[in-house]
């Protein structure tokens, strides 16, 4: 049995319905933003509840722009993870701010008891990561956050549709950030990011800067960037919004089927806790392993593509060299990059499929 | 449907002259079901930088991007001054900024673009670049610019934004400088459905920087180099872009031809881009010099031709420029053009018909006013 990692070309292999919009979008000649934006962005602004939408060409994209519209500056430092994508820490220093790292705790989150002791004077946002597709402690990050006075900013780029209580990520933070990279759980055919708030002025600032600073054709208020979502990928996403809560209830489906599955292998391979009430989306699937190396390497060998996300912490990334940081750092995500690996569990594995991985796995223990 | 008889840009038509290729290669990308730099990015880089006679090129996510990315990779950082003109869309000195360099403006030759005896005058010990811009699809005097750069030791990158197939004696643009920028904007010869940009070079080890610099910093999926940005060229776009890049020849070619076809025609009431000793441009604006060009803007839009003014107000008098400290008489040649210019409608789709009637209307409007 083959167990792929990659779900799209079964998810488009219908893709008429698709085709029609396209068309659509071609003999309109609205290739740069306009009208088939608008309304994508209308559309998600309404899915998640917020008041402003507005899309760019990237999730990293999104993440720099949400930055400098919560006032980040150079010489601002940004409180992050170091076990996320490397996007996250790239946009902070695209923004021109010094990434500042807390350890995380064992749901592969940000440690919220170690948030306070990492606030200098130059803290300017705190940008949490929703990691995996799973909501962080977003209630007590806000209260150290107001306590301080300082923005929370979502990096919500894996989480498309995650909850706490009721209440979407990405509606937490002032202005907050999403990815429709095609791994993403609302996912486009190429590159895709959205930036939400409910601040009208930081829904100005944002698209002015996402379109050179440009008011109107003629007169340029800022420098700004072109970072405007293909209104090509807004058409394919506004046709994917509508079937993303399926797609994640698949997701979530799967997801449980793993965790009673992995139960009678706790003591080598054990999902991290899931706290009522909220809702993960499970862009990727993480468990901690029991000799993960081999673990893989045995999965991969029986036909199914297990992954790592990611096996260097990005304090001990090459990049990362200017900013002092060492092993030993950040014990809890250094030990997660060592042990953690994640299934495929996406929403178009099989029952069955899972039921081989689960087989193997115990295989490999036993 | 446009108010107009003659609109500005006709994208939906020209689409629709290559639909049925365009959804073709659309299909076979989605097929794949690689959407991230897979083999239409690469294929389409191989082509590009074969069609601009280079060695090779790297695919960025818009023309913009592609500046900064440029400016980066070669270092540019706080202090530096890089040299470029006025009279550009914003981007070209956006980019400047954007990668943490000062812009200084010079000013324009006769030609609209830029004066290499300004740019010398212009050198300063904190000089790092030079951006001459192809502007409306006319090269640059390059050689003059070269030779400059050349002894004052700067890196030259061409903005061929506007401008992809110009030539100058023979030699295609975005293989003059050291390295080249062009945008796949809608409105270019060469478009993409959206953004897309491209950079061109012979430089090896700075393609190989850009194709970091555009994809995070990462050397693989695990290693990170250096923190950097999300600017890739969409596999969508160049899976379009390489379809119409064998169509781009002949749309040039139709351009050419009616751009100098309204040369004659309208010669007698306005300045007309007539191309210069060696110079073969691609006019992806056409842009007269008129007389009282506000009340002849005005009439032609009444009369459902849209004309355009590229661009009403330079770069150095922009609030974003602010803080440079330029002021209304810095550049004479730049503010003369400014008060003249008035583009009007040309692409490879516009009809005799529809050139006549816009020829007619200028000769009108001169000849009773």
């Amino acid at each position: 049995m083959h167990v792929k990692y990659s779900y799209l070309e079964q998810q488009f292999a219908e893709v008429d319905a698709h085709f029609a919009d396209l068309r659509k979008l071609v003999a309109s000649g609205e290739f740069t933003l306009g009208p088939f934006v608008e309304d994508f962005e209308k559309k998600f602004a309404t899915y998640i509840g917020v008041k402003h939408a507005i899309g760019t060409n990237t999730g990293t994209g999104a993440l720099t722009l949400a930055l400098k519209a919560a006032g980040v500056k150079p010489g601002s430092e940004v409180i992050t993870v170091a076990n996320t994508f490397i996007a996250t820490v790239g946009a902070i220093v695209a923004a021109g701010a010094r990434p500042v790292f807390v350890d995380c705790d064992e749901r592969y989150q940000i440690d919220v008891n170690k948030i306070e002791a990492a606030i200098t004077p130059e803290t300017t946002a705190i940008l949490p990561v929703h990691w995996a597709g799973c909501p962080p402690e977003l209630e007590k990050i806000l209260e150290i956050a107001n306590r301080h006075a300082i923005p929370v900013v979502e990096d919500a780029c894996p989480a498309v549709g995650a909850k706490i209580d009721g209440k979407f990520a990405g509606t937490f933070g002032k202005v907050n950030a999403f990815s429709m990279h095609p791994l993403k759980p609302l996912n486009v055919w190429g590159d895709g990011g959205i930036v939400v708030t409910n601040d009208d002025k930081l829904a100005e600032f944002l698209r002015l800067y996402r379109n050179h600073g440009l008011v109107d054709r003629d007169h340029v208020e800022i420098w700004g960037v072109n970072e405007r979502l293909q209104p090509f990928q807004a058409v394919v996403g506004a046709r994917v919004l509508d079937t993303v809560e399926g797609l994640v209830e698949a997701r979530i489906r799967n997801a449980k089927l793993f965790d009673a599955g992995l139960k009678c292998l706790e003591s080598f391979i054990r999902p991290p806790s899931r706290p009522v009430g909220y809702r993960e989306v499970y862009q990727l699937y993480l468990v901690t392993a029991v000799r993960r190396n081999e673990l893989l390497a045995f999965l991969i060998s029986r036909g199914i593509e297990a992954k790592v996300h990611y096996p260097i912490p990005i304090h001990l990334q090459n990049a990362a060299r200017g900013l002092g940081y060492k092993r030993g750092d950040f014990p809890v995500c250094e030990r997660q990059s060592e042990e953690t690996i994640t299934l495929p569990a996406h929403q178009h594995i099989t029952e069955e499929e899972v039921a081989y991985t689960i087989a193997k796995i115990r295989d490999f223990y036993q | 449907m446009s108010i107009y008889t003659v609109p500005y840009s006709a994208l939906a038509i020209e689409a629709s002259t290559i639909k049925n290729e365009l959804m073709r290669a659309v299909e076979s990308v989605l097929d794949s079901g690689r959407y991230i730099l897979g083999p239409e990015v690469t294929a389409f880089e191989q082509e590009f930088a074969i069609y601009c006679q280079t060695k090779f090129s790297s695919g960025i996510s818009n023309g913009t991007s592609a500046l900064h990315l440029v400016l980066r990779a070669i270092g540019i950082k706080p202090g530096d001054e890089v040299i470029t003109v006025p009279n550009s869309f914003v981007a070209s000195a956006a980019a400047i900024s954007l990668a943490g360099g000062t812009p200084v403006f010079v000013d324009i030759c006769h030609c609209g673009n830029m004066d290499p005896q300004q740019l010398e005058d212009a050198i300063t010990t904190r000089t790092r670049a030079v951006i001459p811009v192809h502007l409306t699809g006319r090269p640059a005097e390059m050689q003059a610019i070269l030779d400059i750069a050349r002894r004052r030791d700067l890196f030259v990158l061409e903005d061929a934004a506007q401008a992809v197939g110009a030539e100058l004696n023979g030699k295609r643009v975005g293989s003059w400088g050291d390295a080249a920028c062009f945008s796949m904007h809608p409105l270019k010869n060469l478009h993409a459905f959206g953004d897309a940009g491209m950079v061109t070079s012979n430089d090896e080890v700075l393609i190989a920087r850009l194709n970091k610099l555009r994809n995070h910093g990462l050397l693989n999926r695990e290693q990170c180099d250096f923190f950097s940005f999300n600017s890739r060229l969409d596999e969508l776009q160049a899976a379009m872009l390489r379809v119409q890049l064998r169509h781009l020849d002949d749309w040039t070619a139709t351009r050419r031809n009616l751009a100098l076809r309204y040369n004659d025609l309208l010669r007698p009431y306005v300045g007309v881009p007539d191309e210069g000793h060696g110079e073969r441009c691609v006019f992806q604006t056409y842009v007269i010099k008129a007389e009282r060009r506000d009340a002849l803007k005005e009439y032609l839009n009444a009369n459902g031709v849209e004309a355009l003014i590229h661009y009403a107000t330079p770069i150095h008098l922009q609030p974003a420029a602010k803080e440079l400290g330029y002021g209304p008489a810095d550049f004479p040649k730049t503010m003369e053009h400014v008060g003249k210019i008035l583009s009007i409608p040309l692409y490879p789709t516009l009809s005799h018909a529809q050139q006549d009637h816009v020829a007619a209307l200028i000769s009108t409007f001169y000849q009773s006013n």
